[in-house]
């Protein structure tokens, strides 16, 4: 530990074949793991950086998670001298439900101490792969807009570039429909998308924020601001 | 033969999702009509309780979004509440064959004496035509249907979306506050909620 460099910890998951865990919004069903951290005095930790979901299920209901292996990392921010502690422990409750044709709920308590222990380079490694799939934001030359009719968000974005393909998933629940198709125009410049509100939608909303997905690995987030028409 | 008879079925299932999407049940509209049977062979065809509140009750025993509500005793309770001032509850299982949750009719009545559950009736949906109908995500996902036959509910039965039993207790029961306003001639606060739990195991 190094005061004034920013420190991440991560809790990993091992999911065996045919199981997902959810992400922030976890879409139809389930629910998006919870974490409760316990730390030394002068400790805190950010938000979890939750990288690119993938969409799950089928027919009515898409849900949104991971599958395989995944870490959820989140940023720590500590005392500026670390001469403050000696041997400092953090602690993390995790509650989650995991689900594969049917959920199961479970819990872990897990726990850390510095200096940790293992292969620092394995740790790198995991983290640099986790850091890679997380989205990124939407670049500044990007131009993002949305237009709200009675059943539809249509999301328009200029990226100065030839989209071949994209697809939207909403940061918050509730906003659109998640298995309705997302009708896709390539522009030349960039895209659009039609996006069918959810019927669990039931007051305008002023920003769309959610992830564009141009492929693997390419995800960017976005919040677009919302025109009524 | 076998294989054209199979292409048919696809096709229908095709035409019976895509209108399920365009004609969900919306909270203000008209309650979609449908016909079910029940565990006692007993036909319900929802026009006919016009008069009366009815519940809808998505259910799959297996889940444990659905074990919260009955192992702490909370469903079996509205269940008996509301029925006991004149409500009907249906309770309507969606599961497939092969799937989660789903029961044979003698299967799901020795189990509502088990758990000592109290509905009017459950439904046996196994095609997921009245899951479809009214876009039913997930276990449980509670509607409530008023005397004139219009939708006034649609969404989760709590406002603790967990698994955990201790989150039973402190909660807003969306399917009581909303039955208790309409019941008493005032519009419902919350009619519209984003339901949780397992997702309905529809035939795939």
């Amino acid at each position: 530990m190094q005061p004034g460099k920013p420190l991440w910890i991560g809790i990993q998951f091992h999911l065996d074949e045919g199981w997902h865990i959810y992400w922030q919004n976890a879409g139809d069903s389930g629910e998006p793991p919870k974490v409760q951290w316990e730390l030394p005095p002068g400790f805190a930790v950010g938000p979890i950086q939750w990288p690119q979901p993938v969409r799950l299920g089928g027919g009515s209901i898409i849900d949104y998670g991971y599958e395989g292996e995944v870490l959820l990392m989140a940023p720590i921010d500590g005392p500026p001298r670390s001469e403050a502690i000696s041997a400092p422990s953090i602690s993390a409750g995790v509650k989650y439900i995991v689900c594969r044709e049917i959920c199961v709920p479970g819990k872990a308590h897990l726990q850390l101490s510095f200096p940790e222990a293992g292969d620092t380079s394995k740790r790198r490694t995991l983290f640099g792969q986790a850091r890679a799939r997380l989205p990124k934001p939407a670049p500044a030359s990007w131009r993002i807009s949305a237009e709200s009719d009675k059943d539809r968000f249509l999301l328009s974005v200029r990226t100065n570039s030839k989209v071949q393909r994209a697809t939207f998933l909403p940061i918050t629940p509730g906003e659109i429909e998640n298995s309705a198709l997302q009708r896709f125009v390539s522009t030349g410049i960039g895209f659009r998308l039609e996006l069918q509100k959810s019927s669990q939608l039931t007051k305008s909303i002023s920003i769309l924020k959610g992830l564009v997905v141009l492929g693997p690995d390419r995800a960017f987030e976005i919040t677009a601001p919302v025109v009524s028409r | 033969m076998i294989k054209r008879f199979g292409a048919l079925v696809v096709v229908g299932l095709a035409i019976l999702m895509g209108f399920s999407v365009a004609w969900a049940a919306r909270v203000g509209e008209l309650a979609p009509d449908f016909t079910a049977t029940d565990t006692n062979g007993k036909v319900h065809k929802l026009s006919e309780y016009r008069g009366k509140f009815v519940v809808l009750e998505w259910t799959n025993r297996g889940c444990p979004y659905t074990q919260k509500h009955y192992n702490s005793g909370n469903m079996q309770r509205l269940q008996r509440e509301w029925t006991g001032k004149g409500v009907i509850w249906l309770t309507v299982i969606s599961s497939a064959p092969g799937e989660q949750g789903y029961v044979t009719a003698s299967q799901e009545n020795a189990y509502l004496k088990e758990s000592n559950a109290a509905p009017t009736a459950v439904l046996l949906d196994t095609t997921g035509a009245v899951g479809h109908l009214y876009d039913a995500k997930t276990t449980p996902h509670m509607y409530i249907i008023d005397s004139q036959g219009t939708l006034i509910y649609n969404g989760a039965i709590d406002d603790r979306p967990t698994t955990d039993l201790g989150d039973v207790n402190g909660a807003k029961n969306y399917v009581s506050a909303s039955l208790q306003e309409a019941t008493s001639g005032k519009p419902v606060s919350n009619a519209t909620t984003r339901p949780y739990g397992c997702s309905v195991k529809y035939p795939r």
